[in-house]
């Protein structure tokens, strides 16, 4: 099934006709997230529904490539090519409050996240799957003891000490972004395939992947600098260190479990899985920026 | 008002939709509600930090992902600024330039 990126609404395999049409009619009524996906990924320019049902067959297709390869350029065109994520420009210098908000906002994230990792678990019987999935989960919120604390852990360790209190990270509710964000990952993950659902959550680790010039990427997750700058506290640089540090050749490991299990039948469901989480990974990046400039106001 | 988006929508100048807008009691073309609203936001900012009465022209350059650098004439009068929006219309961020 061919998928709408942005209502999530299945069209039959191929038909890429009857989207173009959708796409047609949203436009029509002038409908917000339709006509801004199209602006932003497609053209700005009005154009028939022969034409656009071409531009969304190039859109949606492999290039002689796999299914791993096409998620990484449409991530970085997304998220880190010329026209970044404003969350992604605001990491370009050491701004606390950019990183108060991300220490709220992304514990919910991480609560969803093993939530997602625990549907693949549940929805598949392969051991390299479950593996990966049990590994991920207990390292992003359960840790393995004082040495090597969990990711989660080191996000409240970044708050604190930046003057946030672990009570409130811990009690506080989320942004209505980053709710909406979560509904669109739990409903993933508790309606779709197991398959779909890792590309949904393990493509967006690819936010914070140094490797990614070779796909066009022209800013990194945040600036270098602030690891070896002198403002940072050690706890912002623990945190930012653990994905800067990691191995990028583990950093495709979930992508290729992808890839190996991919097929004729199920790709577009994975493509149009992963696009409705990278719209909802780009509205909760908005609430981490929000988030942070509540803090300031309030200052 | 003119603004220097002369094909399509007056904020980000895509000829996508069918909105319309009255904007100081003159009919002006957008693509989507969004824009509308982030155009009625930034003409309400301007006026409020000149204290002009009306806008006769403005020049947009930018995106979402960066943020707009513009200019506003009224009469001899320019204004210089900066504004950034979340995806929903909302202003994250406006300073003068
Ligand atoms: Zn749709
Ligand atoms: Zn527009």
């Amino acid at each position: 099934m061919v998928d709408c990126a942005v209502c999530g609404t299945r069209f039959s395999r191929g038909n890429y006709g009857e989207l173009a049409t959708h796409f047609l009619t949203s436009a029509g009524k002038s409908d917000a997230p339709h006509v801004s996906w199209l602006n932003r990924n497609i053209t700005r320019t009005r154009i028939d529904q022969e034409m656009l049902s071409g531009m969304l067959s190039e859109y949606y297709s492999m290039n002689g490539k796999g299914i791993k390869d096409w998620i990484i350029k449409n991530f970085v065109d997304h998220f880190r090519g010329p026209n970044p994520h404003p969350f992604i420009l605001a990491m370009q210098s050491y701004d606390e409050n950019v990183l108060r908000g991300y220490a709220i906002e992304h514990h919910h994230f991480l609560k969803q996240w093993i939530k997602s990792c625990s549907y693949v678990i549940a929805k598949t019987d392969f051991d390299d799957v479950q593996d990966y999935e049990l590994e991920n989960i207990m390292t992003e919120l359960h840790g393995y003891g004082k040495d090597e604390p969990s990711h989660h852990e080191l996000l409240i360790e970044m708050g604190e000490s930046l003057g946030l209190d672990r009570k409130s990270i811990l009690q506080s509710t989320p942004l209505p972004a980053t709710l909406r964000a979560v509904h669109t990952w739990n409903r993933i993950a508790s309606e779709r395939t197991w398959i779909e659902t890792m590309a949904a959550m393990h493509s967006l680790e690819l936010v914070a992947n140094r490797d990614l010039g070779r796909y066009g990427a022209k800013y990194p997750y945040f600036n270098p600098e602030i690891l070896s700058g002198g403002k940072a506290t050690a706890e912002v640089r623990a945190f930012l260190k653990e994905g800067y540090e990691a191995d990028v050749s583990h950093s495709y490991v979930a992508l290729d479990i992808i890839e190996k299990y991919c097929t004729p039948e199920n790709l577009e469901d994975v493509q149009g899985s992963y696009l409705l989480s990278a719209n909802a990974f780009s509205d909760y990046l908005e609430a981490r920026l929000e988030r942070g400039e509540m803090i300031e106001n309030k200052q | 008002m003119k603004t220097n988006n002369e094909e399509g929508c007056g904020l980000c100048n895509a000829t996508w939709g069918e909105y319309h807008r009255d904007i100081q009691g003159e009919d002006m073309f957008f693509c989507c509600n969004i824009c509308a609203d982030i155009f009625q936001n930034m003409v309400d900012e301007v006026k409020k930090r000149t204290g002009w009465n009306v806008i006769d022209r403005v020049e947009l350059h930018g995106n979402y992902s960066s943020g707009r650098e513009c200019t506003a004439y009224s009469g001899n009068n320019q204004f210089k600024y900066y504004f950034r929006t979340y995806g929903d219309g909302r202003m994250m961020k406006f300073e003068e330039r």
